[in-house]
């Protein structure tokens, strides 16, 4: 058996130098401190990323993105297709699994400040990748077309309309026309399973290589610390093998989650009916919604949902160039009001959550 | 006790003639208009108000004490004439809609007329925007006017008709007003049991007012209205449940209460449904009357087509014409329908067709009836464990929504074999019945399956999170190795 990996092994060596790859991963090693358990999460969002594709290829196979077939045909996967249920229930949770992984390792990013010279780039690419798990969330959402996506979309897209000059033409462009119709499903398919995951790609090969080819992040006093005390391991076999430790277990969990909460189908949509009691977007959405409903409906001479949108709206770009205005870091120094500031927007988004959830 | 001496019964004589001289006296323009012999000074005579004392300036305004023409119809003196349109309502109305006027003429009369006047249907409609329909004078007369107890009152109950029926029964005065409604209400009711009483002098039958009211007659489509469909069974009900009104007519007074607890009645009454009939419906409104056993299949046939279509084509329709049994009502009753269950039918002594077919007495009627009922208790016995399977599977948190869906079909079987039960054709029920049969076998089948589904999900999930972990745990245990032996290597060199 041996002989046969081996020359295996030689066969392909011979042809694109595998020698080299080995020798590079060989030589790398990942830093190991109080935090190191956080480099995880970077993985962990990218075995979530990868069961999307997987499952998500395979719901392509039965899937009809058009408004009078796309719900007959998730309760065709759901109910006639061999472990349909479980295939969607998968793609649905490891959907959620996926935001909330990618959240944790932004925040453990930032809080560290790793985003800091020469990873701006990684750092950039991470927060639109993040951005565009978003819209694969709200894309994703509206597919199988029932009726609490239906509504949902239509109140995520009204929030977009008002944008002011951009907002109504964003607004006609996401739903293809005035209303949310087949027109928008159409359009959100496409964008869910070719136009997002196109970018997506691309910024997860320059995320990745960055990674490989910058190394990992470290703190800034293990940074300052002298080379004696600084720990490391090597990323081949022990931090990939307690990377794949990590996917095992959230693979546990997906199971756990797909057979105990089969994800619901609910009702079809139906544009005549009246909006169904209590709807909310998906979670991840929630505190942006119940902040824009606590927002006053007029503040001085601003529509207040404007102000809020647009509040949201430089809040991400100052959050995605946070590596441009963020000096302290930059020169290696410590920075409290950073940590602050993070500390405010988990608190805030937390507390947020759950007065969404609940109220 | 002491005789009253002479004096004081001259004193009495003269002050009663002085009394009657003033009141004459107080009344100068009947005293004119009476030599004139005019007509409304002479029907003013027998008019309840110049009875009571009311002159003619209580309506005309002016002078009344004068003998002086000019001085008595001087406008100075608040002469207006001949009130018009609106006016006249309105000047009946200074003393009909003020109490303390009303008491001090002994009036027990209540004072709302005017406001439900204008409320009403009546008072709201107008084609040249000057005035309303009615007026005070357009149903009581003007000069004339006598107590509505009064036979010659144009709405004393025997001639109220006759007086509603004066614009209601020409066609081109209603057309102006509304070109829908028809003009044959009077017709009708003289046809009516009621119109026949009320002919033949009886002012207790129901006349126009007794159900649309008097002063505020609203559109029966207005909810206020007495004859609003979902009230129209509580207005037919005040002289119909009035056992004490209704002593001597030998008709019985518990047809509200039996409504009511109706399939009919809780359909209308209870959840509003206007689509369920009221008394009307059945009986007619205008020319209201019992239907008759040759045509009560007809009238509950104009809502339950289908059922009437197939119990005319069938062989009992022969049967129940020959012994002159009311069709629908002999196995439904009439105003006690309750909802049809299985029990109606088959051959149990609470079954309806029991009541004619026994094993000895038309024996393939009641072979067929017990056919029925084995075939329709099966579909509903299927049905029910279809629906407790897929319930239960989708408690389960399984996807039945395609089962659920086809459970809509058993249902529609079921209230369809319930239907052909009229055609009281065995061969037609049990096409309709099998039918119902099949889906509901399937869909049992499907829920079964779900659940079964449901069970080999958590046996997979257990066997998959138990490979998961032992290999989790063999991975931790072969990092632990490998890292030591990692140190080991770190340290000897």
């Amino acid at each position: 058996m041996s002989t046969l990996w081996k020359k295996t092994y030689d066969w392909i060596d011979e042809r694109v130098h595998l020698g080299d790859l080995v020798e590079f991963m060989g030589k790398k090693y990942v830093p190991v401190h109080r935090g190191s358990v956080w480099y995880y999460f970077g993985g962990v969002s990218l075995f979530l990323f990868i069961i999307q594709v997987l499952t998500g290829i395979l719901l392509l196979l039965y899937y009809k993105g058009s408004e009078g077939l796309a719900f007959e045909s998730i309760q065709f996967i759901m109910s006639k297709v061999a472990f349909g249920w479980l295939v969607r229930s998968i793609h649905s949770w490891s959907a959620n699994l996926f935001i909330l992984a990618a959240v944790v390792h932004m925040f453990s990013v930032f809080f560290e400040k790793s985003y800091r010279s020469p990873r701006e780039i990684t750092w950039l690419t991470g927060m639109l990748m993040l951005f565009l798990g978003l819209g694969f969330g709200f894309s994703g959402y509206l597919l199988p077309w029932n009726e609490l996506a239906f509504f949902a979309t239509k109140v995520g897209t009204d929030i977009a309309g008002v944008v002011p000059i951009v907002g109504k033409p964003i607004m006609v462009f996401l739903r293809g026309g005035e209303d949310v119709t087949g027109a928008t499903l159409t359009r959100f398919y496409g964008f869910h399973v070719a136009v997002l995951p196109g970018i997506f790609t691309v910024l997860l090969g320059i995320h990745l290589l960055l990674v490989q080819r910058q190394g990992m992040s470290e703190p800034l006093d293990v940074e300052k610390a002298g080379a004696a005390e600084r720990k490391t391991m090597p990323f081949f076999p022990n931090f990939l093998l307690r990377d794949l430790l990590f996917w095992l277990l959230i693979l546990n969990l997906l199971a756990i989650l797909a057979v105990f909460f089969p994800w619901e189908l609910g009702k079809k949509a139906d544009a005549f009916a009246s909006a169904p009691a209590g709807i909310q977007p998906e979670w991840y959405f929630l505190f942006m919604f119940e902040t824009l409903k606590l927002f006053p409906a007029k503040v001085w001479f601003l529509d207040g949902e404007v102000l809020g949108v647009m509040l949201f709206g430089v809040a991400a770009i100052l959050w995605l160039l946070v590596p441009f205005w963020d000096r302290k870091s930059a020169r290696g120094e410590k920075n409290r009001a950073i940590n602050y500031v993070g500390l405010a927007a988990v608190l805030y988004i937390i507390i947020f959550s759950i007065l969404g959830w609940f109220m | 006790m002491k005789k009253p001496s002479w004096i004081s019964v001259a004193g009495l004589i003269v002050g009663w003639c002085m009394v009657v001289f003033n009141a004459r006296a107080g009344d100068q323009c009947a005293t004119c208009h009476g030599t004139l012999g005019d007509k409304p000074s002479s029907l003013f005579r027998k008019d309840i108000h110049h009875l009571k004392g009311v002159t003619c300036s209580g309506c005309h305004g002016g002078d009344a004490t004068s003998d002086e023409m000019e001085r008595a119809m001087d406008p100075k003196a608040g002469f207006i004439g001949v009130p018009k349109g609106d006016a006249v309502s309105v000047a009946c109305a200074t003393c009909h809609s003020n109490a303390d006027k009303m008491k001090a003429w002994h009036s027990h009369l209540p004072t709302g007329q005017l406001e439900l006047l204008q409320a009403s249907v009546h008072g709201k409609l107008s084609t040249t925007g000057k005035e309303h329909i009615a007026q005070c004078t357009t149903c009581h007369g003007a000069h004339g006017i006598v107590s509505v107890k009064n036979p010659a009152s144009p709405v004393y109950p025997l001639n109220v008709v006759a007086t509603c029926a004066g614009c209601h029964s020409n066609a081109v005065y209603m057309r102006s007003y509304n070109p829908s409604l028809s003009v044959d209400q009077q017709e009708k009711y003289r046809t009516s049991i009621h119109g026949m009483r009320n002919a033949k002098g009886d002012a207790k039958a129901a006349a126009c007012a007794s159900c649309h009211g008097s002063h505020g007659i609203l559109s029966s489509t207005d909810v206020k209205s007495a004859v609003y469909p979902a009230k129209l069974p509580g207005t037919c009900s005040k002289c119909h449940s009035d056992a004490e009104y209704m002593k001597g007519y030998g008709i019985p007074t518990d047809q509200y209460d039996k409504f009511a607890k109706s399939v009919h009645g809780i359909a209308l009454l209870q959840k509003k449904d206007l689509g369920a009939p009221a008394c009307n419906k059945c009986h007619g409104n205008h020319g209201a009357t019992p239907p008759g056993v040759e045509s009560v299949s007809k009238v509950c046939g104009t809502c339950h087509a289908l059922n009437a279509d197939l119990f005319s084509a069938s062989p009992h329709k022969k049967a129940f014409d020959e012994r002159k049994l009311p069709e629908c009502e002999t196995c439904h009753g009439n105003h006690e329908i309750v909802t049809a269950t299985n029990t109606l039918i088959g051959v149990t002594p609470e079954a309806v067709c029991s009541k004619c077919h026994s094993e000895g007495e038309f024996p393939e009627g009641y072979r067929v009836a017990a056919t029925m009922r084995g075939l329709i208790d099966s579909l509903e016995t299927n049905e029910a464990r279809a629906k407790s399977l897929v319930g239960d599977a989708e408690q389960k948190g399984m996807e039945v929504g395609e089962a659920k869906f086809k459970l809509r079909d058993v249902h529609q079987a079921r209230l369809e074999a319930r239907t052909m039960v009229h055609s009281f054709n065995e061969g037609k029920f049990r096409d309709v019945v099998g039918k119902g049969l099949a889906v509901a076998v399937l869909v049992g089948q499907e829920g079964q399956r779900a659940i079964d589904e449901y069970v080999f999900r958590r046996i997979g999930l257990g066997i998959a999170t138990l490979i998961i972990t032992v290999v989790a745990i063999a991975l931790w245990l072969f990092i632990r190795r490998l890292e030591r032996q990692q140190q080991l290597e770190r340290t000897t060199t």
